[in-house]
């Protein structure tokens, strides 16, 4: 048990990353800054903003932040941040393998139960880029790792001994697999994510069992 | 400077995490976020039939003619129907029973459900409470629970002496998948449906770990009694604890088995009580009529002034109760 309580600690704290979709190919040294926005099919109907800092390093490694939030009349009852870096591990020519570690706090609220959640979201991707447009495979794994409930009196009324606080080992943990690919042009990248998402026993799913993502990335800072 | 605020911050999240983790929970132990089964506390009412343990209730005179209550869901319980008690006042023997996998009722594997178990289970019961062969058996079932009732009628036409059936889905597959579809209309951008999916990324359970698969499956609950819902429903059903596996169970066995329960009705000639509700946008006399057609004696009855969840609160049940108790007494 301590142990996992160390690794949500490390994953959290020493990683805290995140990474958008991104053209490694297009992406130049000088390109201090990404800004970017999305919008698609992630566990709900989600919207997202996101930023990220490219680091003056022998691989390229970019350090991303970024915050999301589900559709709703209820503005930021839901919401999620990850915060993290991707990492260009692997150059073949256009070939390129990457890897991305995050960590990701995420918040739930309905009329039952408020949740908050620690977590991390890990994954590779490997593909072809090329300078206006990219393709490329990712596998990856998000895990809900330490969660705390508090349950609201109409949950309590239905079961009035539920248990309220911090509740770990993991509460949840969901494998994705999908396609990336996009288009670029000047300093702008137009990315579309899909795929499928299972738990993490292989034989249950998520009430949304596929994910769908598209972006638009804006890159400055280089001196053209 | 900014390097001190980080090192502040992360040394609070450290610090905030670790006390927080001082006391483990987990969401897989029965008792934390859902109540125990009869399996885990023997203080619930309880009966042992057909290999399982069963959680159930009786009101009433023993002898009195038997009226059972079928709850919906699948994966539903009784606990919403306790209205139905008031037949015990009127000469009645009410049993309830969570169905197996259902409520308070012992979990089972996924693998190990069938219609015929069903089917079994009710004759069970039937039994466990029956205390003469001459003692009359009426059943009231709701949604799901009429759609069992008429299986059994279908599978046993000889067995029942009466039925109330209250807005079931369907007769035969296609009919229940058309109801589902009409029932579930949910904008894609409401506060609801976010709710009712957001919530998969933090909470995943195995098959066989039921307790955190039912806590998801209570929080749905929230859809109950939504505005952005059309079945009407006046507020949320009380429940004790659903259950996700025997409802995907069931939903499984329809998918493949795509059942038609009509096949040995024209054997029952028992006048039905049928009843739909005035508010329930996805179902209304059209449906109400088709469904019923499976019967060849039919009274049907419309519950003004409330959903689907009709039985449950006062307007609907002070709509129904009269009708179904002249129609049981007209039967017993």
């Amino acid at each position: 048990m301590f142990k996992i309580k160390i690794l949500a600690l490390f994953t959290f704290i020493s990683f805290n990353g995140y990474t958008q979709t991104i053209n490694w190919s297009r992406l130049q040294k000088e390109d201090s800054h990404i800004a970017g926005i999305y919008g698609g099919l992630e566990y709900s109907l989600v919207s997202g903003l996101v930023y990220g800092y490219q680091l003056k390093t022998m691989i390229p490694i970019v350090l991303l932040a970024d915050f999301s939030m589900p559709w709703g009349e209820k503005l930021l009852d839901d919401n999620k941040t990850k915060l993290g870096a991707s990492f260009g591990l692997v150059r073949a020519g256009n070939f390129r393998l990457t890897a991305k570690i995050q960590g990701v706090f995420r918040r739930y609220e309905s009329d039952y139960v408020r949740m908050v959640n620690f977590g991390s979201d890990q994954s590779a991707t490997a593909g072809y880029y090329k300078k206006k447009w990219f393709v490329a495979a990712e596998v990856g794994f998000d895990k809900a790792i330490v969660t705390n409930f508090k349950h609201a009196q109409l949950y309590k009324d239905v079961y009035p001994n539920v248990q309220d606080g911090w509740f770990d080992p993991a509460t949840g943990g969901n494998f994705y697999y999908g396609l990336q690919t996009g288009v670029s042009f000047k300093q702008s990248d137009i990315t579309l994510r899909l795929g499928k998402v299972v738990t993490e026993d292989f034989k249950t799913t998520p009430s949304i069992d596929f994910y769908f993502q598209v972006g638009y990335i804006f890159r400055y800072g280089a001196k053209k | 400077m900014k390097f001190n605020y980080l090192k502040l911050s992360m040394i609070i999240i450290t610090v905030s995490i670790l006390a927080a983790c001082t006391k483990e929970r987990t969401i897989t132990d029965e008792g934390n976020l859902v109540p125990k089964t009869v399996e885990r506390d023997a203080s619930l009412p309880q009966i042992a039939v057909n290999g399982t343990q069963l959680h159930a209730e009786a009101f009433g005179h023993p002898d009195s003619a038997l009226l059972l209550v079928l709850h919906g869901g699948p994966g539903a319980d009784y606990r919403y129907l306790l209205n139905c008690t008031s037949f015990a006042n009127n000469g009645f023997r009410v049993v309830f029973y969570d169905q197996r996998g259902s409520g308070l009722s012992k979990r089972h594997p996924k693998d190990s459900y069938s219609m015929q178990l069903m089917y079994d289970d009710l004759t069970a019961v039937i039994a466990h409470y029956k205390t003469s062969p001459t003692q009359k058996v009426f059943l009231l079932g709701h949604s799901w629970g009429a759609m069992l009732a008429t299986a059994y009628i279908n599978e046993y036409p000889t067995r029942i002496n009466g039925v109330v059936l209250a807005e079931p889905g369907g007769f035969v597959w296609q009919d229940v998948l058309d109801y589902i579809e009409d029932s579930r209309s949910i904008s894609w951008t409401s506060e609801l449906l976010n709710d009712l999916l957001y919530m998969d990324q933090f909470l995943t359970g195995k098959e066989s770990e039921h307790a955190i698969l039912d806590y998801k499956y209570a929080l749905l609950g929230i859809a109950d009694g939504n505005k952005d819902n059309p079945t009407g429903d006046e507020g949320r059903l009380a429940t004790w604890r659903p259950g996700a596996i025997v409802s995907k169970a069931a939903f499984d066995i329809g998918e493949r088995d795509k059942p038609n329960w009509t096949t040995n009705l024209s054997q029952y000639n028992t006048k039905v009580l049928f009843v739909y509700s005035e508010r329930n946008k996805a179902y209304g006399l059209a449906k109400a009529q088709k469904v019923s057609s499976a019967y060849s004696n039919v009274q049907l009855l419309k519950v003004n002034g409330a959903g689907h969840d009709m039985l449950s609160f006062p307007t609907g049940w002070n709509n129904f109760y009269p009708t179904a108790l002249n129609y049981l007494n007209s039967l017993k």
